[in-house]
């Protein structure tokens, strides 16, 4: 409660800041989502693999494989690349394979 | 149990094509003769290692993919490691519908090859078989793995 009072902005504890409700607001033609916090729109994530239909990840393709390893070539995290659980263990999976045969880095500075 | 088994091994660069040839006939001999069948014996070809091996930067890529029961792998396991010409390898037991589909996919590129050997053969490069060649050298002409483009999501910053 002190926190509130103290706070300049004053706005924070009813609207969600920035754009976000009014811009948002604005444009919304769809159905309204009750109090739900708007913010700028952001494309939905889905999983790739299950829009292909794939039922196993292959290690050497590593067209597909470099997409999920990002600069420092750690393993792209789920909650990023919207990979469904199932998808991103085979992901995992044939990262780690690949790696071990050198068609992929272990790390890279 | 007979179980479908991919083997990709990696050997020296150093070697020369007789040499590799001798390498690779080897292990063949130890799947043919342990009772495995050959789906694909491919040489993927000479890549840029994503880090250095035993202190070498490229190595030759060789795939094994065959039925077999478990001792094929196994002994080809003991052989890969005793080689000293065999810097890396990997023994992967597929499941049942992605090995069907690395089969069928084996088959259609060795028919691939052999038209793109034929056209080669006959002195014309028609537009079809340089796809398919370009196809068949995927691998190879893969970008190497340090090199990645500026604009790779780095999802460190955003946190």
């Amino acid at each position: 409660m002190g926190y509130m009072r103290d706070n300049p902005g004053g706005g924070y504890g009813s609207r969600p800041p920035g754009g976000g409700g009014g811009g948002g607001g604005g444009r919304g033609a769809g159905p309204r989502t009750g109090g739900r916090k708007r913010f700028l729109f952001r494309r939905r994530k889905y999983c790739k693999f299950c829009e292909d239909k794939a039922r196993w990840v292959d290690y050497k393709d590593l067209r597909t494989l470099q997409s999920y390893i990002p600069e420092r070539a750690k393993i792209l995290p789920r909650r990023i690349s919207g990979t469904c659980a199932t998808h991103q263990r085979q992901l995992m999976q044939a990262i780690k394979r690949a790696r071990n045969l050198a068609l992929i880095p272990f790390t890279s500075d | 149990m007979i179980r479908t088994y991919e083997t990709v091994f990696i050997t020296l660069p150093t070697l020369t094509d007789e040499e590799e040839k001798v390498v690779v006939d080897a292990l063949t001999a130890v799947v043919s003769d342990g009772g495995g069948v050959f789906a694909a014996n491919d040489r993927m070809g000479r890549r840029r290692l994503a880090y250095p091996i035993k202190k070498f930067e490229d190595g030759v890529y060789t795939r094994f993919l065959y039925d077999s029961d478990s001792g094929v792998p196994k002994e080809l396991d003991r052989r890969l490691r005793i080689s000293d010409k065999v810097i890396r390898h990997m023994t992967i037991s597929m499941e049942l519908d992605w090995a069907v589909a690395s089969k069928e996919q084996a088959v259609r590129d060795a028919q691939a090859r052999a038209e793109a050997e034929a056209a080669r053969a006959a002195g014309l490069v028609t537009d079809e078989a340089a796809r398919v060649a370009s196809l068949l050298t995927d691998v190879s002409d893969a970008p190497p793995a340090g090199a990645r483009d500026e604009d790779d999501v780095d999802f460190e910053d955003q946190n």
